[in-house]
């Protein structure tokens, strides 16, 4: 049966490839990206055999925990969980739960992620070659920090999809989950910063790599180096630890497996009161008006949206991490700027999370000045206020108001001419999303490559025409110019509307022509 | 082929808010000239030609995979035709599609709805993007969803709906601008039968007050009561058009669609699939 499973899921990789050149790029991409990392992996660990046993006990340790962590964190930032084998398609089939677990694993474990993973574990051996019980052990070890990698990434997704009975609830801790998660990649670096500076000031590494040995994610990767090193008890204990880890998860990941199947997520009864029409009942009756009522229900209901409003709390916090807290130097006081940067370009694509429900749009026969300009304002209704709130905050926190001018200037010119670029952009292509309420941790086959290529050509695009804005900004803050800062401020506001309104006419002219494309290709990933 | 409608009973208890506007010249309310689609190197709609005479019911039947959504969604201005043009009252779809849609009521298949909005706001933005002024909306909703039997969904968002419902909601949408034609994509799928008769009243209704309606559906007794005209398609090719009756010439509609597609068995099914 889990052979079946197996081939099933290979051919539909295979077919999809096949009809979606561009999943087939992005295929090609993910496949050289791991080799690359195989490189890396093999090598470095190669050398690390060479070196000091205490050296190569800790560095692959750290590097069996990174990758444990980056199994169950990874899915968010990049690729998302293949569901290629999710449960529910599974279901109908004559299965018991452990027989669809094991097929969900293996699949898990044969995919690009998997079988990098495998191979690259591979490159522990290369490390214990010198030492024969370690090289044992790891036979053992190995494979199973491996399952335990594949195992979390599933009952941590299944956990985070099957919490709680109704939609929003779900919904909610799916958002929370996504959060902690995000930020978790800034407070890891946040603690190796720390960690760094604390081994300078004293404190040992070594101390807190064995620290990390006895939690589950880096157990199972600690113990040949124990062994190696004679500690047995220790390598024992860990292996403990690490079977219980496998153990646990497989429980939990089994209890959330069986409740999800038997029990669908069931309908809730939220609801407003008739007459209640939200932002409909405020903006104009005309075609510009529904649109950024609508825009603006998107932002401030939908999940998929306000994952995205997650990023502007998340450039300062980040600015403020890789300056060490710095919060006096200029840095953070420019982070306003980043902020800007994120914000006007979150709608790029803004046509693909309406999905094929774009054909309620087209129905109208909008035009597409009265399309872009609705959704540009739905748009920047929510985030206009937000690098406002933004800036005024880290100014405030910085104690810098002098500059609040330039960082004023330079963030709302960005955030007008991300705008504008987006009214455009967003008139030229769709790319695949989740549909409305789907786990964030869910993959959206293709989505990858062409979304990061969309929107690092907006991005480039956007740094490049807000240079008036910024340059004056830059100046002001780094060069202690602050006359510049109102130049900025001037610039920024009357640049960016220029060009925010430059991007709803163009957009508008490309709109009229393609959006019966946009709507066949919406259609085409919706099978997908 | 005739285009005068059959005798209708007059307009009844048809709501205000979707009456149609009275038709004001003779052209068909829908003219489909050449029209042509391939995707890849499969031909999804090969040359079709067919007039809907206003005022008509008309039925526009096939087997899966025979072109209708595809037709359909080049005659609404959803899917640029690879050859062909489409027309509603004179108007060509794709030279002047702003013009041609706010003839048209569309109800597609397969398509998503903005389903957060709860069912009224969903109504309420149509009604504002054909830029009907505000107490107008108000009332046409509230009259929409009262024939839809959703009065007491209103605030509930469309995708806590049944599919029934999801399907009501996206009528009362085709409907509220008040469209001389209103183009339903398989209407009556997964709608319960008490549903689909007041939803079947109000289409009669409609049609009578000089409105047209163009339906697909894969039931041929649904069509054969309710519409007066009908086209067979299949395999993108139209194969006979006219009314009811002259289509299908004293046998059921049933049997002369199978007569015309093709492709009946007649067995048993296989042997491992008996259970005595």
């Amino acid at each position: 049966m889990v052979a079946t499973v197996l081939r099933i899921r290979f051919r539909v990789l295979g077919n999809t490839l096949v009809r979606s050149p561009i999943q087939m790029v992005g295929f090609i991409f993910g496949v050289i990206g791991a080799l690359w990392m195989l490189l890396l992996a093999g090598v470095g660990l190669f050398f690390v055999g060479t070196l000091d046993l205490d050296i190569a006990r800790s560095v692959v340790t750290t590097a069996g925990a990174l990758l444990t962590l980056g199994w169950v964190v990874g899915p968010i930032f990049a690729a998302g969980l293949d569901t290629t084998l999710d449960p529910a398609k599974l279901a109908p089939f004559p299965m018991t739960t452990r027989q669809m677990m094991v097929a969900i694993t293996a699949g898990g474990l044969t995919g690009v992620p998997g079988i990098t993973t495998a191979v690259g574990s591979l490159a522990v051996f290369l490390v214990w070659a010198r030492y024969p019980v370690a090289a044992v052990a790891a036979l053992v070890c190995v494979p199973l920090g491996v399952v335990i990698c594949v195992v979390a990434s599933r009952a941590v997704a299944a956990l985070a999809a099957g919490i709680g009975g109704g939609r929003r609830t779900r919904e909610i801790i799916g958002l929370v989950g996504f959060v902690l998660v995000i930020f978790a990649s800034p407070i890891f670096v946040g603690i190796t910063g720390a960690v760094v500076s604390a081994s300078e000031q004293g404190v040992q590494l070594q101390a807190l790599v064995t620290g990390l040995s006895w939690t589950p994610i880096a157990a199972a990767w600690a113990v040949p180096g124990d062994l190696a090193a004679g500690a047995w008890i220790t390598g024992v204990l860990k292996l403990v630890i690490a079977a219980v880890t496998l153990a646990v998860l497989w429980w939990l990941w089994r209890r959330s497996l069986s409740a999800s199947v038997v029990g669908p997520p069931a309908r809730t009864a939220t609801r407003r009161r008739s007459g209640s029409l939200g932002w409909f009942g405020v903006m104009p009756s005309n075609p510009v008006g529904a649109t950024w009522a609508r825009s603006l229900t998107s932002w401030t209901r939908d999940f998929r949206y306000l994952r995205q409003l997650l990023l502007i709390p998340f450039a300062p916090v980040l600015v403020l991490i890789y300056s060490r807290g710095d919060i006096d130097g200029p840095f953070f006081a420019a982070s306003g700027l980043l902020v800007g940067f994120f914000a006007g370009i979150l709608a790029y694509t803004d046509v693909s999370y309406d999905g094929t429900a774009f054909a309620t749009v087209l129905q109208t026969g909008i035009r597409g000045r009265a399309d872009r300009l609705g959704r540009m304002l739905g748009s920047a209704t929510v985030s206009v206020p937000l690098v406002l709130l933004a800036d005024v905050v880290t100014i405030a926190i910085a104690g810098k108001w002098e500059l609040l001018p330039a960082v004023v200037g330079g963030s709302m010119g960005l955030t007008l001419v991300g705008l504008g670029v987006s009214a455009v952009s967003s008139a030229l292509l769709v790319v695949p999303t989740p549909a409305p309420g789907d786990s964030p941790f869910k993959r959206v086959p293709g989505s990858t490559f062409t979304m990061f290529l969309a929107f690092f050509l907006c991005w480039a695009l956007v740094a490049i025409l807000a240079l008036p804005a910024v340059i004056p900004a830059v100046l002001a803050i780094f060069a202690g110019a602050t006359g510049a800062g109102w130049v900025s401020l001037g610039i920024g506001l009357v640049w960016g509307a220029v060009v925010f309104a430059g991007g709803v006419l163009i957009g508008g002219t490309r709109f009229d022509a393609s959006a019966p494309r946009l709507l066949a290709q919406l259609r085409t990933f919706k099978g997908a | 082929m005739t285009d005068i409608p059959r005798d209708t009973p007059p307009p009844s208890n048809l709501p205000e808010a979707v009456a149609p506007p009275a038709p004001s010249d003779s052209l068909p309310a829908m003219q489909l000239a050449g029209l042509a689609k391939h995707f890849g190197q499969k031909v999804a709609v090969a040359g079709l030609d067919l007039t809907v005479p206003t005022g008509s019911f008309y039925g526009l039947v096939g087997p899966n995979g025979a072109g209708k959504t595809t037709t359909l969604s080049m005659a609404t201005g959803l899917l640029r035709p690879d050859a062909g043009t489409a027309r509603i009252h004179g108007v060509d779809v794709w030279t002047h599609p702003v013009e041609a849609k706010r003839l048209i009521g569309n109800l597609a298949d397969g398509v998503r709805l903005f389903d957060r909005l709860t069912g009224e706001q969903l109504v309420t933005y149509t009604g504002m993007m054909f830029g009907l002024s505000r107490d107008e909306v108000g009332t046409r909703t509230a009259d929409l969803l009262r024939i839809m039997d959703l009065t007491e969904a209103a605030g509930t968002p469309v995708v806590d709906y049944s599919a029934g419902m999801t399907k009501k909601v996206a009528l009362a949408c085709a409907l509220v601008h008040a469209p001389r034609l209103l183009v339903l994509d398989e209407p009556f799928e997964s709608v319960d039968p008490v549903s689909a008769a007041n939803i079947e009243d109000i289409l009669r209704g409609y049609t009578a007050s000089g409105g047209t309606v163009i339906v697909s559906s894969h039931s041929m007794d649904l069509v054969q009561r309710m519409c007066d005209h009908v086209a067979v398609i299949a395999q993108g090719r139209l194969l006979a058009s006219g009314t009811v009756d002259e289509v299908r010439g004293g046998q059921t509609l049933q049997d002369r669609f199978v007569e015309l597609v093709g492709g009946r068995h007649h067995a048993e099914g296989p042997q491992w699939l008996r259970q005595s």
